[in-house]
């Protein structure tokens, strides 16, 4: 994986399109999934995933090698996240109508498997009491939890993508547990 | 163990960092404390649910929105992208190139001397005053004979090519030459002249 994203950056460095597109189709879930959850909105992260790309296609030719290329494009894509957090505040509801899609909330375009009406609530209203707690989360902490479990980061990798060393990591990923386990109110 | 302690152990074990040793000790107290037990428990069923998050997609025409807001590419990556979609003429362009390099490099890299090539060097005469090469009357030259910087003059036969590069060809009445006579004196005439050789090598059977 890492060999054929080196050579698809290779291409796109020297101004091959198709290899970029390429690049945006392998990362695009990715990064869009961690914005979803960084804001928890689907607008804001849409655009926070296109952001991400267009910094990536303007820094091509500064991109340091010795650098995976899933680092540093998960490090650009945390940094919109957080600098887009400063600045607002998330407005918007899942339960929102999809507009022009009546009685469709933005939860069936977001559920992929089939499950009964039930299951369904059920997993809906989990959705959203997980979405919340990683919302009152401080974003330090919450892209942390995020990297970790949603997009499946090493301790090691995350530590490289946000440049901390790993001990910090640590520190804030038990931190993190501490407040879902506060936020999510198990009984 | 008190149970602040465990609380960091548990935080360990989670992260998958914990030694044997420190994991019986863990172990231990767990069995002995309810109170913590739950809380390794809700630590897991927390981390399962964030894990369990449904997976979002981008809308389907993300990637065309994305390229579409691209820089314009410059017009050196355009060429170079056309080159990549016609393999054929890039081979060709670079063909060329080459060929009228070497071409032109070996016409300039010449020098003054007078250079003979022929399979029956010890038959020729070499007439240095007049920068001639003699062909004498009596003699028979088997294969081309070329000459760079100077004139040839033919008495005797020749069974193949006479070409004088920079100098005149010169027939006496007695002269037998199989194939031609040529003399060549400008760049193009030179370049012409390697064309045709490369032509003659590949279609051994020019008339």
């Amino acid at each position: 994986m890492e060999f054929v994203e080196k050579r698809l950056m290779e291409r796109a460095k020297r101004g091959d399109r198709d290899a970029f597109a390429e690049l945006i189709e392998i990362y695009k879930d990715k990064i869009f999934q961690l914005a979803y959850r960084m804001v928890g909105n689907r607008q804001e992260a849409e655009d926070i995933a296109q952001e991400t790309f267009l910094r990536v296609y303007a820094n091509l030719q500064t991109y340091d090698e010795s650098y995976k290329f899933s680092t540093w494009i998960y490090r650009i894509a945390t940094n919109l996240c957080i600098d887009r957090g400063r600045k607002k505040r998330p407005d918007f509801s899942l339960d929102e109508q999809v507009e022009g899609t009546e009685g469709l909330d933005w939860y069936s375009r977001l559920s992929s498997s089939d499950k009964t009406p039930e299951e369904k609530v059920v997993t809906q209203e989990l959705q959203e009491t997980v979405q919340q707690a990683l919302d009152q989360l401080a974003p330090k902490y919450r892209s942390i939890m995020i990297l970790r479990y949603i997009e499946d980061l090493s301790l090691q990798e995350i530590s490289d993508v946000l440049k901390l060393p790993v001990s910090t990591i640590k520190t804030r990923i038990h931190r993190g547990r501490e407040a879902l386990r506060g936020r999510l109110q198990f009984r | 163990m008190e149970c602040r302690q465990a609380n960091v152990l548990i935080h360990e074990y989670l992260d998958g960092d914990l030694d044997e040793l420190s994991n019986q000790h863990l172990q231990i107290h767990l069995q002995g404390c309810e109170a913590c037990r739950r809380k390794l428990h809700e630590f897991q069923l927390a981390v399962v649910y964030v894990q369990s998050t449904s997976h979002v997609h981008v809308s389907a025409d993300f990637t065309a929105r994305v390229l579409a807001q691209l820089p314009t590419p410059t017009k050196a990556s355009q060429f170079s992208k056309w080159l990549r979609h016609h393999p054929f003429l890039a081979a060709a362009a670079v063909f060329l190139v080459l060929m009228t390099g070497s071409l032109t490099a070996s016409w300039f890299e010449t020098d003054d001397t007078l250079q003979v090539s022929s399979s029956n060097l010890d038959k020729l005469k070499i007439d240095k005053e007049r920068n001639v090469v003699i062909v004498p009357s009596d003699v028979t030259i088997e294969g081309d004979l070329v000459v760079r910087n100077g004139s040839v003059e033919v008495q005797g036969q020749v069974q193949g090519n006479v070409v004088a590069i920079e100098g005149k060809v010169f027939k006496a009445s007695t002269a037998q030459i199989a194939g031609e006579a040529e003399s060549i004196e400008a760049i193009f005439d030179w370049i012409w002249y390697e064309m045709k050789n490369i032509g003659n090598d590949l279609l051994p059977v020019t008339p």
